[in-house]
């Protein structure tokens, strides 16, 4: 029996609808915003935790010891999934890795930024292996020091590798295997050390790594970020030790200048430009969620296709978990005479998914195009660039309700994994161990579906807020306008929503 | 009074240790029956069941033992209901095997996958059944194979046999890790030597 988890109720979709259509009715009325206040806090100044801040910025060891700690579970994880139990629930393999990580990712954004980066055991283990250390400055003769390949320059690999990603979980089913699962998180780990060995900087962060290119396009949303406490230190220093690093510290690994940084997409939060600064002038900051995403963020193509694959899969992931999807795998698999694990219909079925999206956000593109003023002299490229910034917030708000769903009903029994990791022993979940899982829910429902809708809301604000501020800044277009902008980001919005609203597959 | 206390607690430590007795018998024998004699025939044997749904029909397989080991007997029992109506399919089903190696069926890469045919099992009772006995461990593919009409249905379970191979793909990769680290660093001690060779060419 197929279990699943019940939909948003419609009290919601009533709640969601009615406000959508007041904001599209009052993005319609307004004017094109002139500018946009910049609301920050460096977490260095706050009362009572401003001291922790400061310690945190400037001192290795907490880092380190995180470091440590995440590569030793790592460690677990390959352990459990070469040579513990093939039974999934049973086995701290997938359990941490496909119930806890990969749902939990999403929402560590949202309170972290980019944190997951600095300590990410994929890099840290290819950094041990290559350099011989953790954080400082090494003169290891196990890298090359090699230009990154211009093919290699645009976050298209990262994009590529996206796909994979998805492909393997979704239609190979490596989440059901923790032999495989193993199997590809040394994958990544020889991937990351390749490029570390042959590169300069970090290409395997910057230009490779799908779940890097995740957090850094979805950290331009989070309400924290390293950054400058004052930007006059920055003006003034000529120096720029956050880039080239110091005598102690590596350089930044992705080539970014603290004192310019507009978007956060690139940088890792390793730490190195805040331990170098002569002025001690980095650290966490407390920022407006959005202004990177509305005003500050450049476009460029190789991001904007990045965001829209990225939004398509999200849609892909919760599509494939409806009820109707494996009639359509059937009925796709008949006509082609697909059988055995309808690799094929599957394949098609997740092509089908990325292009459809960025297919129809093409079209509303082409639209705004042929009304604007500046149709004539603006190419299609910027304005496709310049608003795929509007389907970020789209993405991130649904992958968070959608994610919410998976991380609070579907618990395991994290006692049992830590004590038997590799599930020595067990038998496979009963029928009634399932339901049991299935019921016992982290938090009510109700609060689930209040931050479900809480969530949806908020993405659907931020689109219209990106397309109001990115179409009047840079084509110099508001109110009527906007409309087949607008048009797009409704559309998706209900769409997603109405997903929510479908019972959605279990997991276990 | 006091021998009365002293009566009591004896009767429950004698109620506790029986409790505690039994309890250990429970984990022994399953339904009355000893442990070590269960096997794929035994009406509750440790099992691994997969549900899945293909086309009109809704399919249950269950594998027993859970962990089948080499030249040990087990058995796939497969329930295949129509999803509609609930009534129970009544052709008979082929049962194949496959190897499932990596990259099996790959074109350039891997051999060409031969399905091996083990049976052919009418309905009894609801379930086709259908026994097997494997002499080498490894990963296998169970091919359930039956025709509705003119509609061809093909299910494949994943069937593995003794414990997975731990080295394999991951032996290779942390070979060619090893061997990529190895190459880069003499690659570089070389380009280090050229370069003061080059240095002191010059300040001569």
């Amino acid at each position: 029996m197929t279990m699943t988890h019940p939909g948003l109720p419609l009290f919601w979709v009533v709640i969601i609808v009615t406000a959508m259509l007041a904001i599209i009715i009052w993005a319609l009325m307004t004017k094109a915003p002139v500018s946009y206040e910049k609301k920050e806090l460096s977490l260095t100044k706050v009362p009572f935790i401003g001291g922790v801040f400061r310690y945190l910025s400037v001192q290795t060891l907490p880092l380190l010891i995180l470091k440590v700690l995440v590569a030793f579970v790592f460690i677990v994880i390959v352990t459990a999934g070469l040579w513990g139990t093939p039974i999934v629930e049973r086995n701290i393999a997938t359990s941490i890795t496909w119930n806890l990580w990969w749902a939990g990712i999403v929402v560590a954004i949202l309170f972290s930024g980019s944190a997951w980066c600095a300590i990410c055991p994929w890099d840290n283990i290819a950094t041990c292996l290559v350099e011989h250390r953790l954080w400082r400055r090494s003169n290891s003769h196990t890298r090359l020091h090699l230009k990154v390949p211009v093919i290699l320059r645009s976050v298209w690999p990262a994009s590529l590798l996206f796909i994979g990603f998805t492909w393997l979980e979704l239609g190979v089913g490596i989440v059901s295997s923790p032999y495989a699962t193993a199997v590809l998180a040394v994958l990544m780990v020889v991937l990351a050390t390749t490029c570390l060995a042959l590169y300069e900087g970090k290409a395997f962060c910057r230009y490779m790594c799908p779940v890097g290119r995740t957090v850094g396009a979805y950290s331009q949303l989070s309400p924290v970020a390293l950054r400058p406490i004052d930007l006059d230190v920055c003006r003034s220093c000529t120096s720029l030790e956050c880039y080239h690093g110091s005598d102690l510290i590596a350089p930044c690994p992705t080539k970014l200048v603290m004192g310019r940084l507009q978007e956060n997409t690139y940088c890792t939060a390793c730490g190195n430009c805040s331990q170098s600064c002569p002025s001690k002038n980095i650290a966490w900051q407390l920022r407006s969620p959005s202004y990177e995403v509305m005003v500050s963020a450049r476009p460029h193509t190789d991001e904007a296709c990045f965001m829209l694959i990225l939004f398509s899969l999200t849609v892909f992931h919760g599509f494939t978990m409806l009820d109707s999807w494996p009639d359509m795998m059937s009925a796709m698999a008949r006509s082609f005479g697909d059988s055995g694990k309808l690799l094929i219909s599957f394949s098609v079925g997740l092509v089908a998914c990325i292009m459809v999206p960025s297919l129809i956000y093409g079209f509303f593109v082409l639209l705004s195009k042929k009304i604007s003023v500046d149709a004539t002299r603006t190419n299609y490229s910027h304005f496709f660039s310049g608003f795929s910034f509007s389907v970020l917030p789209l993405a991130f708000s649904y992958h968070m309700a959608h994610n919410f769903g998976h991380f609070f009903r579907e618990r395991n029994n994290w006692s049992e994994l830590i004590t038997n990791p590799l599930g020595v022993g067990a038998q496979p979940l009963s029928m009634a161990e399932k339901h049991a899982r299935h019921m016992d829910m982290m938090i009510p429902e109700s609060v689930l579906f209040s931050l479900q809708g809480v969530f949806m809301l908020a993405g659907f604000f931020i689109a219209v807020q990106v397309v109001r501020y990115r179409g009047g800044r840079l084509f110099s277009m508001a109110g009527k306008k906007l409309l087949p902008m607008l048009t797009f980001v409704l559309l998706v919005t209900l769409f997603n929503v109405w997903m929510l609203v479908q019972p959605m597959t279990m997991r276990m | 009074m006091k021998s009365n206390k002293v009566k009591r607690i004896f009767v429950l430590l004698q109620c506790l240790f029986f409790l505690i007795a039994s309890h250990s018998s429970l984990a022994h024998h399953v339904l009355g029956r000893p442990s070590y004699s269960l096997n794929e025939d035994s009406n509750t044997p440790p099992s691994m069941a997969i549900e899945t749904q293909i086309g009109d029909y809704f399919v249950t397989y269950m594998i027993f033992p859970a962990f089948p080991k080499p030249s040990e007997p087990g058995r796939v029992n497969l329930y295949v209901t129509r999803i509609d109506d609930g009534s129970i399919l009544s052709v008979p089903v082929s049962f194949y095997v496959l190897d499932d190696k990596l990259f099996s069926g790959w074109p350039l890469l891997g051999d060409p996958v031969v399905p091996e045919k083990i049976g052919v099992q009418n309905v009894d009772d609801g379930i086709f059944r259908q026994g097997f006995v494997f002499k080498e461990r490894g990963s296998y593919i169970i091919r359930a194979y039956f025709e509705v009409g003119d509609e061809p249905y093909e299910i494949d379970f994943p069937l593995q046999v003794g414990k997975a191979p731990a080295v394999g793909p991951i032996g290779f990769l942390l070979g060619l890790l090893i061997l990529l680290l190895v190459s880069v660093n003499l690659v570089q001690r070389k380009r280090i030597a050229r370069s003061k060779f080059q240095k002191e060419k010059n300040s001569t």
